[in-house]
């Protein structure tokens, strides 16, 4: 029987359950616990040509549903039964995105033909390299993020390759749970292989392959009848990581939303050149890298929650993201911490849809979960080393509804380490953990409160790192009147003496005695705060979200004794009408940033390092900046103040 | 003359089992459940025993009783204000749950409403350690504080959870002998005292839910006993539980978290006990309602137990029969969505409307109105008459969906069929991963008032062995509980690195959970043969998940630690398909359960047949679009020895068998419906 409206769930249904018997087979023998803690890892079954056509529906990574992995499948000329091939390099093929994520790949056939691959990756915990797990902020070259092996047999005919093992046992700190989970992701797509040629004896050969080009087609059509409800047009958003690197600038991600008919065009012109650090994100410059859509692709979730997620989905996008940009970085930059820049380009998508979609997009969750992590020694001198969970703030407020509390949006997809097991296993002591009140920005529906977490250090010479947090310098966005959020703290010892704060440090050092206090960013709000229903407010009030003051300040609802007094509310709320609002909200610091760094500037210093080679652009931007910050007062126009620098630079460097 | 009554209340139906320890024999019955007067029921039950079998309340020797009114009351949110205390400063802990949340592809996503609203929480000054050590005893007066807010606010009931009680319960029992002086009004409900395991909010929930449905449900719980004594039933009165065994309904009342899953499992607890009986070692319930389908892996009888169980938009942490929700039941609606593809869920129209072809207000064409229209159910009577297929209006529902699809009615009756079981085989396929199990070894045994109808097709495409359908498969939940035994947990957190040193204590810690065990035996009134289970938690050292493991005493008393861990090992390969030898092993908790043993009935042989089977009549039924003359048997004419040839139609009182072609089926001794692949 053909496949076709009728029946076109069952093939479905049918396929989904393959990837999830993949996923269940992964989780459950791999080694590492880091795999079953933050299910980082993925499972797909692609087409001959590398499309994913269906995906585990709760595990696993959220960004890879519509990976394209032809250029691995390219790298062979001729698969043979039995075959297993691995890689996980960055530089070859793009489709692994960091040295901790082996990827492999297997062919299955059918009555000797190929009919599809199943395909996953799992992110180990270390792959070697200059620091132990392999991801640091600080590393500049992909050569210090470990072991990088290029596209390999690893399984040849059913025969393992050793020597790849081999290479892998030389290179790593942990060998066995590398070596393990290796097991697991070959045990993983032995069982896809098993369970696909199931499917097709079920359905026969030709109607698989037609089926599963319809089950593609089918969510391309899902997509392009969403985007054919968006209103043509050309959308700009950008949004800025903290810092480029150690103590940097700000990392600028920028996005023109180019919707036409029903197709859309992510143009990431107007990003940062790579830097120096590893934040950068290695695409290749691939149209459809999985990286640059996970954005679009939680904006089309959202928009219809029966979108199928796999690789047809995206087609009616494409991205261009320039050479030697951070989105798309060339040889040899590092890109061990990729996620964090990801994060962004995730804000961005979600802010540029904002400008024409503002009656459904919900304000910017703010990224930027700082995972805590912590080296201590216990009390019979045992070096203790833990991650303690992410710190972050909550969804930023819907068209419909208040965000998320402690975690939201985008970024909603880790746990928590239980205060009661990190105390159990690490001699810290907990003296709070839960959500700030008025971390959640005013609004009609108000942005999701911040986490946070404070505890007392018991021993010398313990190191706490706070990886990927974010948004300690320009805070996250408000939609349609409402506020901005508030930007992430991070303090040594608050309220006493010796208070410190860290600013973006992402590691401290501390003694026994030492309070470490961590605040997520705050989330944007949707909508007027003046046009919250007062009761909403009190509830608020009463349940500790807002305080009596913000709500005065910022609702216009006057609270006493646990009840609003209607009257001077009134009073307030009417005197207080704002013009019509602009779409977004940004906050005080940003709009400080923006002052000198407005678009112009930024369009002619991105033309202007466009025009250089890729290894000079990270080092001029910080030139520039520095020579932009030392101008104070009778600034000329942008065009001229610019045109003089970028001479200047010329002149200096002997550039053309 | 006694008789023993097992009894199970569901949103439309009770069911009841009644077993005559004089002649053996099970009885069933079926009533309409009173949901607007819970516990007439019941005594229009005891009315039909008393005429129909001349069963008189003073000769019911045993009584147990499941029901949902715990679940409901969280699904439905209807239930009493409460208060929570906690440690001060971690006062968010039901807000942030573990911080993920439940769609992560969805940016408007948000966690569910806590039961327990923020203003009603209330932190304590108190602190205890990892340790065990009190660091900060609670003092009066920041108590006293609390409780006058909690009554201010309302609230009917408080729980208490505060950090490291699972370690030393001190504090906890500290501020309940506090309220009980200051508020003796207020139920306490202490999350060390309701499942003391380690992880806050886990821990807190699963007290949470404890103390938010007990008003409700030891209200219900009052009203059914006062029903049954004014009648004359004397004997104890049991309640099911969420692990599958049974307990006093004074415990019920007090411990309510024990009693919410009552119905669902002690239905996988009668599955389980009758496909034993039947022969039948390796098994997969599959129980289908209105707006359920739910599977569970039984092997030897033996249901699979877990933590974690779903209880509307909560888990609940305490030992549960391990039962997964596979699909929306016969409800699920078939629609077709903006580009013309065909799809059915997850929208139910439950058993109110419920399909259109029952004619009570559906107008939405469900799964159960494909099944009509194909010509396949209605053919005698469901549900004690109280519905009557109406394959018109059925076939009315699917014919503008067939129009815009451009195929015939029945077409689409096929198309329907195979979507909802091959979501199904997507929801069991992961069971069946999960628990690394060959569905080829299993049988579906299929209950409930749609299992039957659909269990082959779905067993077809799961190549399993077969179809078991037992002989009054509406009445398997009020079975289980008639055969459950009593059965009550006990669990300490140790959290220790298992080595010989170690052993001293574990070896303290069991010896206070047996005697614990065997009190608990004992207020029960039970004075039989018990069996005490032991088992612990482990991981290695690093892991964030622990096995629960099987143990022996004698380990812990010879004082050798390598036994405890080889064990583990053992079961981390068994499990996982690894082990590592060399790695630490880490203990978190000691498990113990207890079991009273309940007498287990004999199944009944049925009459042997001397002919043929013979349809009542034949019909023209539609198997894949296909039209086939279909024989429609009836449950009753059937006897031990029947083969019938499928496509075929077994109808019965509560439930209609589907059996499409090239399937068999061979009623066995005790009257179930052996089903097969037909071998050619």
């Amino acid at each position: 029987m053909a496949i076709d409206r009728r029946n076109l769930k069952v093939l479905a249904n049918f396929c989904s359950a393959a990837a999830d018997a993949m996923a269940f087979t992964l989780m459950r023998t791999a080694h590492s616990a880091f795999v079953k803690e933050t299910e980082d890892f993925s499972c797909q079954i692609v087409t001959r040509e590398g499309l994913a056509f269906a995906n585990p529906r709760q595990f696993g990574a959220p960004w890879y549903s519509g990976i394209d992995y032809a250029p691995l499948l390219e790298a062979f000329e001729d698969y043979e039964e039995g075959d297993i091939c691995i890689t996980n390099d960055p530089y070859s093929g793009f489709v692994a995105t960091h040295s901790p994520d082996i990827h492999i790949w297997k062919p299955v056939f059918f009555e000797r033909e190929i009919a599809c691959f199943v395909v996953g990756h799992i992110h180990n915990t270390d792959v070697g390299g200059a620091v132990p797990a392999s991801l640091s902020r600080s590393l500049s070259e992909i050569e210090q993020e470990g072991l990088r092996i290029p596209p390999t047999k690893l399984v040849s005919k059913g025969e393992m390759n050793r020597f790849v093992l081999d290479v892998i046992r030389a290179n790593v700190r942990l060998p066995a749970q590398n070596l393990g989970d290796l097991q697991a992701q070959i045990a993983s797509v032995n069982v896809g292989e098993r369970k696909i040629q199931e499917i097709i004896r079920r359905f026969g050969f030709e109607t698989f392959i037609a089926g599963v080009a319809q089950i593609l087609d089918y969510a391309e059509a899902q997509t392009r009848n969403i985007l054919a409800r968006v209103p043509d047009g050309d959308y700009f958003f950008a949004d800025y990581a903290d810092e480029d690197s150690v103590g940097g600038k700000p990392c600028r991600i920028a996005l023109t939303l180019k919707i036409s008919g029903d197709e859309v065009v992510l143009d990431y012109t107007g990003s940062d050149p790579q830097l120096g650090s590893s934040l950068n994100m290695p695409t290749g410059g691939r149209e459809r890298h999985p990286l640059v859509m996970v954005g679009l692709t939680y904006v089309l979730y959202t928009l219809d929650n029966s979108l199928l997620l796999n690789a047809g989905t995206l087609r009616p996008a494409r991205a261009i993201l320039p050479e030697g940009s951070v989105v798309n970085c060339s040889r040899p930059a590092a890109v061990g911490m990729r996620s964090l820049t990801c994060a962004m380009t995730q804000i961005v998508t979600v802010g540029a849809f904002a400008q024409v979609l503002p009656d459904l997009m919900p304000a910017a969750s703010p990224g930027g979960n700082a995972i805590m992590n912590i080296k201590t020694t216990s009390r019979n001198g045992r070096p203790v080393m833990a991650s303690i969970g992410p710190v972050g703030g909550g969804g930023g407020g819907t068209p419909f509804g208040d965000g998320s509390d402690g975690a939201g949006g985008a970024t909603g997809f880790l746990r928590n380490t239980p205060i009661e097991i990190s105390e159990a296993e690490v001699p810290i002591r907990f003296l709070r953990y839960g959500l700030e009140p008025d971390t959640g920005a005013p609004g009609r529906y108000r942005g999701g409160l911040s986490a946070i977490m404070e505890f007392e250090i018991s021993a010398p010479e313990t190191i706490i790192t706070a990886r990927n947090r974010n948004r300690s310098i320009m805070p996250a966005w408000g939609v349609n009147g409402a506020h901005a959020g508030s930007i992430s703290r991070f303090l040594r010892n608050p309220g006493r003496s010796d208070e410190v704060s860290l600013g973006n440090t992402d590691v401290v050092h501390c003694d026994p005695g030492d309070v470490i206090r961590v605040v997520g960013p705050g989330a944007g709000g949707y909508g007027d705060p003046l046009s919250r229903p007062t009761d909403k407010v009190l509830k608020d009030v009463r349940r500790g979200a807002v305080s009596a003051a913000s709500a005065e300040r910022d609702y216009g609802v006057v609270i006493r004794a646990g009840r609003v007094e209607e009257e001077a509310t009134a009073t307030i709320r009417s005197g207080r009408r704002p013009a019509v609002p602009e779409v977004i909200t940004h906050g005080v610091e940003r709009r400080a940033f923006e002052a000198i760094w407005n678009l112009e500037r930024y369009d002619l210093l991105t033309a202007f390092l466009a025009s250089q080679p890729v290894g000079w652009r990270y080092f001029l931007k910080h030139r520039i900046f520095e020579a932009v910050e030392k101008v104070t007062r009778d600034r000329p126009p942008v065009a001229n103040e610019m045109r003089m620098l970028f001479e200047e630079m010329r002149i200096r460097y002997a550039l053309t | 003359m006694t008789y023993r009554i097992g009894v199970d209340v569901g949103g439309s139906f009770t069911d009841f089992a009644v077993f005559d320890t004089g002649t053996e024999k099970i009885s069933t019955l079926k009533v309409f459940s009173r949901p607007d007067a819970p516990g007439e029921e019941i005594l229009a039950a005891l009315d039909i025993f008393s005429v129909r079998d001349g069963i008189e309340p003073s000769e019911v020797s045993y009584f147990t009783h499941g029901t949902t009114v715990g679940v409901n009351t969280v699904i439905q949110r209807n239930g009493h204000d409460i208060a929570l205390f906690t440690t001060k400063n971690f006062e968010d802990v039901l807000q942030v749950a573990r911080l993920k949340i439940p769609e992560i592809h969805n940016l408007y996503s948000v966690r569910p409403e806590p039961l327990i609203s923020r203003d009603r929480v209330f932190g304590i000054e108190e602190r205890m350690l990892a340790t065990g050590e009190i660091l900060k005893a609670p003092n009066e007066e920041d108590v006293e504080r609390a409780v006058r807010a909690a009554l201010e606010a309302g609230s009917k009931g408080i729980v208490l959870a505060f950090l490291h009680s699972y370690r030393n319960p001190a504090n906890e029992n500290a501020v309940k002998a506090m309220i009980e002086r200051l508020a003796p009004q207020l139920p306490v409900v202490s999350s060390a005292a309701t499942w003391p395991i380690i992880r806050e909010y886990e821990r807190t929930i699963t007290a949470v839910i404890s103390g938010y449905v007990q008003p409700r449900v030891a209200n219900y719980l009052d009203r059914f006993e006062q029903v049954l004594r004014e009648r004359g039933v004397a004997c104890p009165l049991l309640i099911t539980k969420t692990n599958g065994g049974v307990m006093g309904i004074d415990q019920a009342r007090a411990e309510c978290v024990q009693m919410i899953l009552s119905g669902t499992a002690s239905g996988v607890i009668g599955a389980g006990y009758l496909a034993k009986a039947s022969g039948f070692d390796r098994i997969m319930s599959l129980d289908i309602g209105g707006t359920s389908a739910d599977v569970a892996v039984i092997v030897d009888g033996e249901a699979q137990y877990g933590t974690g169980e779903l209880i509307g938009d909560f888990q609940i942490h305490v030992p549960s029969v391990s039962v997964s929700s596979v699909g929306q039941g016969g409800g699920s609606v078939a629609w077709i969505d903006r580009l013309g593809v065909l799809h059915v869920g997850p929208e139910s129209a439950g058993s109110t409307p419920g399909p259109v072809c029952y004619g009570r207000g559906g107008t939405k064409p469900t799964i159960t109105d494909a099944m009509a229209a194909a010509n396949l159910i209605g053919h005698m009577p469901l549900g004690y008459g109280a519905v009557n297929v109406d394959h018109t209006a059925s076939k009315a529902a699917l014919a503008p969906l067939a129009e815009e699809l451009g195929i015939g009615v029945e077409d689409l009756a096929g198309n329907i069929v195979d979507i909802s079981v091959s979501g199904m085989y997507a929801e069991v396929s992961a069971l069946v991963s999960r628990f690394a199990i060959d569905p080829r070894e299993f049988y579906l045994f299929a209950f409930g008032g749609a299992g039957a109808m659909l269990a082959c097709f779905l067993a077809k495409e799961l190549d399993m062995r077969g179809v078991v359908v037992p002989p009054t498969p509406g009445v398997v939940s009020a079975y289980g509980g008639l055969i459950a035994d009593l059965k009550n947990d006990f669990i300490r957190t140790v959290y220790c690195e298992v080595s010989d040193e170690a052993l001293a204590d574990l070896c303290a810690t069991f010896d206070v959970l047996e005697t614990e065990a065997r009190d608990w035996l004992e207020t029960q009134g039970y004075r039989g043969r018990n069996s005490i289970r032991l088992s612990a938690d482990m991981r290695y050292l690093g892991q964030s998940f622990e096995i629960e493991t099987p143990v022996e005493a004698a380990w812990f008393r010879e004082g050798d630690a390598a036994l405890v861990r080889r064990a583990f090992h053992r079961e981390h390969n068994r499990l996982y398909g690894h082990a590592d030898e060399e790695a630490g092993v880490q203990m978190i908790s000691l498990r113990l359960v207890i079991s009273g043993t309940t007498p287990k009935p004999p199944l009944n042989p049925i009459a042997v047949a001397t002919d043929p089977a013979k349809p009542r009549f034949h019909v023209e039924g539609w198997f894949s679009g296909r039209s086939w003359v279909t024989g429609v048997y009836h449950r009753a004419d059937l006897a031990a020895g029947h083969r019938l040839r499928g496509p075929a139609i077994v109808a019965q009182d509560d439930t209609t068998t589907v059996v499409p072609p090239a399937f068999d089926v061979l009623v066995d001794r005790f009257g179930n419906l052996v089903i097969t692949k037909t071998e050619f």
